[in-house]
């Protein structure tokens, strides 16, 4: 199980910036966008068959000529202002059938991942996934940022359009980050590094659609763009937002009037404080997500 | 378990240059463990080694076959005139490098296996009444070579579907290839409504295969007897319904079945076979 570095590039104390596939893949275009954008270089990448099934078999004329892992692979950029490492992984490696990496699998990929932060004198981590929240997806996305040391929290407070979980309703500042995009703040942790997790909002009734959530990466962009002192340019990021946005309104629309009226009032969230009172009742919140529940389990599949 | 040889070996088998049989537990039309226990009935095959299952299986529970419960099982077996390992076992469920390795320890560390035979079914939109062809895939041009005298479909082209996965049989062939092990993954078709059942011709098809390149002198009466009790059985079933008869004649004739035609035919033919004809 191992490393494989091609190049040794010159870094001075760069920033590691990791995404593995997740709801919406919202964390991961969003890193994935950053890496184009940048055209960050590959120098190396995790050998992936102790942690993968294999995705493609290639026989020619009869003879087996190429089995194709999904990919986890390390990029690098030097900008003027911070110095960068991307990893991108294609899949988060599972054991025995689940979607999100968890167990020893989980834990040796991302120890191999903070490996090369480390060879290279990186000390911040940023990750980034989904928030699945009670929003409505004509609503800019909102990200929510979970550090993994106190000394982070006033420099998050500066982030726009950014959320502490403390900030959310009915969470007392607690929740959870599953799969890889999550368990690399813990082993961070774990090894001295500062790592932060960008989690873009997706609505509630599209976490179970097979879509992406372009318009959850770009509010991520926002805030890792900051965070990391650089200026991009997001029109692409748009396009497929927009593209992404028509595939949503239709499939909204086939939703029955009823439960599209209760969801439509997730449009009027405007997300109080847990003394404030809100714009929708506690009990218009449980209707929803009843609703929302109920309408997926008829559909046969979504959740 | 974390050990680094998840295996046990029992008793090192006294072999000097074996080949390796491999049959899947739950395959399509139970063509690995069929063919698997017949090579160690008819060649006397004795257990010598397993591979432990904590690491490579959910044990959340166990699966119930054929009215017995059922624990994952990956067991080897050695036939020693003949030179021959066996290797069943159901399909791992993780660690899928790791164990596929284990597999190849055993075989090449403590039996000196020279290749490697990995058995595996396709469904096949013929009738049973079409004669089985056996496909071969490699993983070198010499054992390419070395199968050409071989009545086998040996130029198959083909790539993973997009939303589909490798088979377990790719990955140990290509596991073989990086440890220089030559491997053969063998193919059989099987009618589409016996693949929950058993087809004997299929598994006559890759034990006539193994019989003739391992020299192995096996006597096939008792697979022959059953493959004509099971084509008895399909014909009855042809003559007391004309129905499936039709479906299975248009079937003879390349023409395909709408998906409720096929529905009816393998549950017919299901039931028939179940109740014993």
């Amino acid at each position: 199980m191992g490393l494989r570095l091609y190049k040794a590039p010159q870094l001075e104390t760069p920033i590691l910036v990791a995404s593995w596939p997740g709801i919406g893949n919202i964390g991961l275009i969003a890193v994935d966008t950053l890496r184009g954008i940048l055209e960050a270089e590959e120098f190396g990448e995790i050998e992936p068959w102790e942690f993968f099934y294999p995705k493609r078999a290639l026989i020619r004329k009869g003879i087996l000529e190429h089995l194709e892992f999904p990919s986890n692979k390390f990029y690098f950029k030097k900008t003027e202002g911070k110095d960068l490492i991307f990893f991108i992984g294609e899949e988060q490696p599972t054991e025995g059938g689940r979607v999100y990496a968890e167990g020893r699998k989980a834990y040796q990929m991302a120890n191999l991942v903070l490996d090369v932060a480390e060879k290279f004198q990186c000390r911040r981590v940023y990750t980034s996934g989904a928030a699945v929240a009670l929003t409505h997806h004509t609503i800019k996305p909102r990200v929510w940022a979970v550090p993994n040391s106190e000394i982070l929290i006033r420099e998050i407070k500066e982030y726009e359009n950014t959320v502490l979980m403390s900030d959310i309703e009915g969470r007392g500042g607690h929740g959870n980050i599953t799969g890889l995009n999550g368990l690399l703040l813990g082993v961070a942790q774990r090894r001295g590094f500062q790592a932060i997790c960008l989690m873009g909002e997706i609505p509630v009734y599209l976490q179970g659609l097979p879509l992406s959530y372009p318009k959850a990466s770009k509010s991520v962009l926002e805030v890792l763009s900051h965070g990391l002192q650089i200026e991009i340019n997001l029109d692409k990021l748009d396009e497929l937002a927009e593209k992404v946005e028509r595939r949503i309104e239709e499939f909204y629309q086939q939703i029955p009037s009823e439960v599209r009226g209760q969801l439509d009032k997730l449009k009027h969230v405007t997300y109080p404080k847990p003394t404030e009172p809100g714009p929708i009742t506690e009990e218009e919140e449980k209707r929803i997500m009843e609703d929302v529940e109920k309408f997926f389990k008829k559909r046969g599949g979504g959740g | 378990m974390s050990q680094e040889y998840p295996f046990k070996i029992y008793k090192k088998p006294n072999l000097r240059n074996p080949s390796l049989v491999l049959g899947w537990s739950e395959d399509i039309g139970n063509l690995g463990r069929k063919v698997t226990d017949y090579l160690n009935r008819k060649l006397k095959g004795q257990e010598f080694a397993e591979i432990e299952p904590e690491d490579f299986f959910s044990l959340s529970g166990v699966t119930i076959r054929g009215d017995l419960a059922q624990f994952p099982e990956s067991k080897f077996y050695a036939c020693q005139e003949h030179e021959l390992v066996v290797f069943q076992s159901d399909s791992p469920r993780a660690e899928w490098y790791r164990f596929l390795n284990s597999v190849l320890d055993v075989a090449e560390q403590h039996c000196q296996v020279k290749e490697l035979y990995v058995l595996g079914a396709l469904v096949s939109l013929n009738a049973h009444t079409t004669p089985r062809e056996l496909f071969a895939i490699v993983n070198s041009p010499d054992m390419k070579e070395i199968l050409s005298q071989y009545d086998l479909a040996r130029d198959m082209d083909y790539q993973t579907p997009h939303g589909e996965r490798p088979s377990l049989n790719s990955f140990l062939l290509w596991v073989a290839k990086v440890r220089n092990t030559h491997g053969i993954s063998l193919w059989v078709p099987i009618p589409f409504y016996l693949a929950a059942m058993e087809d004997p011709q299929a598994q006559k098809k890759v034990l006539s295969f193994l019989d003739e390149r391992l020299n192995l002198k096996i006597d096939f009466s008792d697979l022959d007897q059953e493959i004509r009790e099971q084509n008895e059985k399909l014909a009855q079933v042809r003559s007391r319904l004309p129905q499936i008869d039709d479906y299975i004649r248009r079937l003879e004739s390349n023409l395909t079945l709408s998906e409720e035609e096929n529905g009816e035919l393998i549950k017919k033919i299901e039931d028939f076979l179940r109740e014993g004809g």
